[in-house]
């Protein structure tokens, strides 16, 4: 905006400004959501309060990384504190939190306070909607499952003694790295929105989205070690359905999984992953059609 | 051009309800009041516009876009005022407003700059970095108006935007509704059943009843003269319209109150307040009132929307 000599004069009243500038249109309507959106899950240009959890679980979740890199640095080889394939497994209870505290956030107060007509009145379609904020939470779950990760593969990589090595050394596990991040962001982002999109209230949704699960880790390995259910188990935990579907993919077993107790074929975990996913989406599907505006 | 045009638009809801029947109407430029009772259609009306609804039969469009296959690019141009609330509480105006207005296209820039001029406009001053959850309906009102003007929309639908008001607020309202027709260069459409508040704002109007049109003309055609002069009388007015029928003129006499038409008097207006004044000398019958009768804008629903009175 240029200023106009004579709008010194016109502090008080400057009369109606029609804008004539560029609209984004359908692209801009789901860039600004997935914006709002990744502002809203981190807290940024909130209260210092709703900071707490999301940069929380976040530290807590790359500490390892860096705690065993900086090991690695001291001490060379001697330990192996953790791998890539076990990483995701043994910082799992973060990933729970970090979806009952933040994913609420993206979509129950524009329910409970009827927001959405405002949105759908725009240019921007209900699928729109949820993809936009399905895309805010995945991405911002990245930050718990792919980037601490990523801060071990470089830390293994730069402790190296010849850094060229150890990049053909590491540069391997990469996919697997990626992948892992990737499935367990869009699975867990899938699955707490739709839990989520159900409930009238915030705390509902982030109790409901924990109970999902504790109550299945607790009940599957109550199941496995009275009842000699240790196939079944598993699937009733998302957390080791994910894993297993990791195993399936990119190998490389966890020994404080319960798949690992489980023998059924690892295909089968890819097949609940997308069961879990797809049933997710049904979900979303179904309730943002149902909203009337 | 029309700004919007309907051809036999109907939207049946599943369950057997017709909220609109068959509606055909053109609308300009302007302040332009869309009437009717509760339940008339209105809002029906206006999400079908939105392209948020569909048609069961007929067609719409609006700035010469069909809202069945054009409903993004409409929605891009149109601002909406839904009638409920529709406001976070946790968050301020000012970061909702830009927010919407981002929503709606702007550049983040551009959605700043907007958001707080028309905030301004509004009349919301330092409040609007305070959590909208703590502002009076008043300020809520004004919050949801400005979320609907913020991106420079063609159009404005305004869904019963005076609900839940009280007197000073609805003044206020009316008034910006005024300015934003006169000022801004936007068709403001204001959805109310309330027609003397429309009365007020509205240049042209749009009574729709049942789901059917009832009338459309410049907001003075309704309410203009009927022709009739009401005389009101302190004792009962029969024997007063005996005796203007005795002189050749229409009367007819109900209670106190007597009408007679103008135009049957030979000699012109005149002649009929003379008559009037004489008979009244010579019965000696005090006159409370003598006025010439206009049409009101009740007087469309109060017939219940009979065929006649469709223009």
């Amino acid at each position: 905006m240029s200023a106009s000599p004579e709008a010194a004069g016109t502090i008080y009243d400057i009369g109606y400004r029609q804008y004539d500038g560029p609209r984004l249109g359908r692209r801009g309507a789901v860039m600004a959501v997935v914006g709002a959106g990744l502002r809203a899950i981190f807290g940024l240009g909130r209260s210092g309060r709703s900071k707490v959890i999301p940069w929380g679980t976040l530290i807590l979740a790359t500490m390892p990384a860096i705690v065993a890199v900086a090991i690695r640095v001291l001490a060379g080889d001697l330990i192996e504190l953790y791998s890539y394939d076990s990483y995701l497994w043994q910082i799992g209870a973060l990933l729970p939190i970090f979806v009952a505290a933040q994913a609420p956030e993206l979509v129950v107060n524009d329910i409970r306070h009827r927001v959405l007509p405002l949105y759908f009145s725009r240019p921007m379609s209900r699928f729109d909607y949820v993809a936009a904020k399905l895309g805010a939470l995945s991405l911002a779950l990245l930050s718990l499952t792919l980037l601490p990760v990523l801060v071990l593969f470089t830390g293994r990589v730069l402790a190296g003694d010849d850094v060229v090595d150890a990049i053909s050394n590491e540069a391997g596990a990469l996919p697997a790295i990626v992948g892992t991040g990737l499935i367990h962001a869009l699975v867990l982002a899938s699955l707490g929105l739709a839990i989520c999109s159900l409930a009238a209230r915030r705390a509902y949704a982030a109790g409901a989205v924990l109970a999902v699960f504790l109550i299945g880790s607790v009940v599957g390995e109550i199941l496995a070690e009275a009842g000699g259910f240790a196939d079944v188990a598993p699937f009733l935990n998302p957390l080791a359905i994910m894993d297993g579907t990791r195993q399936w993919l990119f190998g490389g077993s966890v020994a404080e999984s319960p798949v690992r107790a489980a023998d059924v074929p690892l295909a089968l975990y890819g097949l609940a992953t997308l069961v879990v996913t797809l049933g997710a989406w049904a979900v979303l599907a179904f309730r943002y059609r149902r909203i009337s505006v | 051009m029309p700004l919007i045009s309907t051809r036999a638009l109907t939207k049946r809801y599943p369950g057997g309800i017709t909220a609109l029947d068959g509606l055909t109407v053109e609308i300009g430029e302007g302040v332009i009041g869309l009437v009717g009772a509760n339940g008339a259609g209105k809002s029906t009306l206006i999400k079908i516009l939105l392209g948020l609804l569909p048609a069961t039969e007929g067609e719409a469009t609006v700035l010469d876009l069909d809202t069945a296959t054009h409903g993004a690019r409409i929605r891009e141009l149109v601002g909406y005022m839904p009638e409920h609330d529709c406001l976070p509480p946790d968050v301020s105006a000012t970061e909702f407003v830009s927010h919407m207005a981002r929503v709606s296209g702007l550049p983040s820039g551009a959605a700043r700059e907007r958001t707080a001029d028309i905030l301004r406009h509004v009349g919301l001053y330092e409040e609007r970095y305070r959590p909208i959850g703590g502002y009076s309906t008043g300020m809520k009102q004004r919050v949801k108006l400005a979320q609907a003007l913020v991106h420079d929309p063609k159009v404005l639908l305004l869904d019963e935007p005076t609900n839940g008001l009280d007197p000073a607020g609805r003044d206020e309202m009316l008034a910006l509704i005024e300015r934003i027709g006169r000022d801004f260069g936007m068709t403001a459409i204001v959805a109310s059943h309330l027609l003397g508040e429309i009365e007020r704002v509205a240049d042209w109007l749009v009574a729709i009843d049942a789901g059917r049109l009832l009338r459309t003309a410049p907001l003075a055609s309704f309410t203009e003269r009927t022709g009739q002069l009401l005389v009101e009388t302190e004792e009962d007015g029969e024997l007063l319209a005996q005796r203007l029928v005795g002189r050749g003129m229409q009367a007819l006499a109900d209670g106190r109150t007597v009408v007679v038409d103008i135009a049957s008097a030979s000699d012109g207006e005149y002649a009929v307040y003379d008559a009037v004044r004489d008979e009244a000398v010579a019965l000696n019958m005090a006159l409370v009132r003598i006025e010439q009768r206009r049409h009101q804008l009740e007087d469309l629903f109060r017939t219940g929307g009979t065929d006649e009175r469709v223009a």
